[in-house]
């Protein structure tokens, strides 16, 4: 029984390490994303370079077509909407607040992000595929329940009649 | 441990992640998590050290001030990125990131109603 405490606490305390260590991947990462242009000029760089893969090699023709049409044409506010994303993702998932959803939110970012530079030159695509998995098993442990918030405020949310709480417990 | 004991433990944890993230300000490159400018130190700092005294003395006021004081920063710290640099809190957008989370956490804490709280509402 005590060795099976223990083992739960010890894997607890992994999970909580790995979330802490993918919240650090964006709120470091979202550094470079630097308005007000992102990137957008002669030559071009940061975010909108990145972002430009997309049309040059693209992965998925659909994907490049709404890149190429709706994303690059109107960057200031897709720059805009990838930098508060991000930053929102480093933000939650280290302090482990609403993780299930901000794991959901992350794994459709490493999507778009996957869709726009896998083919780039110099690129391992296994990376991207990590990314999309570490998201998946902080989803499906609910890896802010072990040294986070959601774990500590569950209790509170689960007694309360607001929606926020209510919300709360589904995400968390 | 009291429940209530873990929420403060929490706070002051959240303060000393605000203080040990000061010694960003000596880190550049690779291992560079968030750009901590001279300003920018004293707000981790002060709003850290505030947030580990409110943990401290189980003080919910305190806590909700330190988590506003840390999403002003944040929101100052945005602004002055929209306007083409780090302005002068010397931030990036890492920075506005940490001070978010820290903000939120702090906030969420502070909301939870405390017995003191809970006990003068039901007598009023």
């Amino acid at each position: 029984m005590q060795s099976r405490s223990c083992h739960r606490g010890s894997t607890g305390a992994l999970l909580a390490v790995v979330r802490i260590g993918v919240g650090l991947l964006w709120l470091q990462n979202v550094g470079w994303k630097t308005p007000p242009n992102f990137g957008r000029g002669d030559p071009p760089d940061g975010l909108y370079l990145s972002a430009s893969y997309a049309v040059s090699d693209p992965v998925l023709p659909p994907f490049a077509w709404l890149m190429e049409r709706f994303v690059l044409p109107n960057f200031t506010f897709f720059g805009w909407m990838v930098l508060l994303v991000e930053a929102a993702l480093g933000a939650f998932l280290v302090i482990g607040l609403a993780t299930r959803f901000w794991a959901l939110i992350g794994i459709a970012q490493t999507v778009v992000i996957a869709l726009s530079v896998l083919n780039a030159p110099h690129e391992w695509y296994w990376s991207y595929l990590l990314m999309l998995l570490v998201h998946v098993a902080l989803f499906a442990t609910a890896a802010g329940r072990y040294g986070g918030l959601d774990g500590l405020l569950r209790p509170e949310w689960e007694l309360s009649r607001s929606w926020a709480a209510r919300w709360l417990v589904r995400v968390s | 441990m009291n429940w209530y004991r873990q929420l403060d433990r929490a706070a002051i944890v959240l303060g000393l992640v605000s203080i040990m993230s000061a010694a960003f300000v000596f880190v550049h490159g690779t291992f560079q998590l968030v750009q901590i400018g001279t300003v920018g130190l004293v707000v981790a700092l002060v709003l850290g050290l505030l947030a580990i005294a409110a943990g401290w003395l189980a003080e919910r006021t305190l806590l909700i001030a330190a988590g506003v004081g840390f999403l002003l920063a944040a929101t100052v710290q945005l602004v002055l990125l929209a306007g083409g640099g780090s302005g002068f809190l010397g931030g990036n957008a890492s920075t506005f990131s940490l001070w978010l989370g820290l903000g939120a956490g702090l906030i969420a804490i502070g909301l939870v109603p405390r017995p003191e709280a809970i006990e003068e509402a039901s007598q009023a």
